[in-house]
C-alpha cells in the first residue's frame, strides 16, 4: 500500500461490469519522507474518504478484496482501492 | 487506475489466442505517470466501447488480465471508464511540504478532458 491524499473524484458514467456506482477518487501519492510524489492514482472508494483526507491505497490484487471479499471478485476491473482514511501516524 | 487518453488504436489479426477478439487501444497516460517500460503509451484492452479522444480510466495489472477472460491473457491494461467530469483541488496537490519549484505537479490536461 501507499500513503497518498485524496485530491479530487473521477465521474464515468459509462463503466466496467460491477463498478456501477463505485466512487472514484484521485489520490496524489506521497514519498517515503511524506511528501507528495507528483503521481496520481485513482481509486476505488468504499470508506466515504473526503477531498484532502489521508489515506492509504492498496494495489492489484488486493484492491478487489476492499471492494468486493472472497475468491469471486477475479471479474472486477480494479487495480487500486482506498484500504484506510489515516488519523494519525508515527 | 490512472487516467489516460485514448489517442488511437490497432488491429491485429494475428494475435495470441487468449486475445479473443477484445480491442486494443493506444492511451496516453495523464499526470506524471510513466509506464515502467517508457514510451508514454500503453495499449489496454477496451470493455466500455471507448473511442478515440476519450479520457479514461484504465485499470493494470492482474486485475486487467483477469478481466480479459482468464488468468492467462496476455494483457496489462484494461480500460476500464469513460470519464465524465474531473473535480480536483490543484491546492491539495502542493501542500504541505511540496517540492520547492514544483508549480504544477501535474500535466493532466484538465480543460481540455476534466469537464465536459
Amino acid at each position: 500500500m501507499i500513503r497518498g491524499t485524496v485530491v479530487g473524484q473521477v465521474w464515468a458514467t459509462r463503466k466496467a461490469r460491477g463498478l456501477d456506482g463505485q466512487t472514484l477518487l484521485m489520490i496524489a501519492a506521497r514519498d517515503a519522507d511524506g511528501n507528495p510524489s507528483g503521481r496520481l492514482v485513482v481509486a476505488a472508494d468504499v470508506l466515504d474518504a473526503r477531498t484532502g483526507d489521508e489515506v492509504t491505497v492498496a494495489f492489484g490484487s488486493g484492491a478487489r478484496n476492499v471492494l468486493r471479499p472472497g475468491a469471486e471478485n477475479r471479474d472486477l476491473l480494479c487495480d487500486a482501492a482506498v484500504a484506510a482514511i489515516v488519523e494519525g501516524e508515527g | 487506475m490512472i487516467l489516460g487518453r485514448v489517442i488511437g488504436e490497432v488491429w491485429a489479426t494475428r494475435r495470441d489466442p487468449r486475445l479473443g477478439r477484445a480491442k486494443l487501444l493506444v492511451v496516453r497516460p495523464q499526470g506524471l505517470y510513466e509506464p515502467a517500460f517508457g514510451g508514454r503509451h500503453l495499449v489496454a484492452t477496451d470493455d466500455v466501447q471507448a473511442g478515440i479522444g476519450d479520457e479514461v480510466i484504465v485499470c493494470l495489472g492482474a486485475p486487467a488480465r483477469a478481466s480479459a477472460g482468464g488468468n492467462d491473457t496476455p494483457v496489462d491494461a484494461a480500460i476500464l471508464g469513460v470519464v465524465d467530469r474531473v473535480d480536483f483541488d490543484a491546492g491539495l496537490m502542493l501542500a504541505p511540504g511540496a517540492a520547492p519549484g514544483i508549480k504544477r505537479p501535474f500535466s493532466i490536461d484538465l480543460t481540455a478532458g476534466g469537464r465536459r
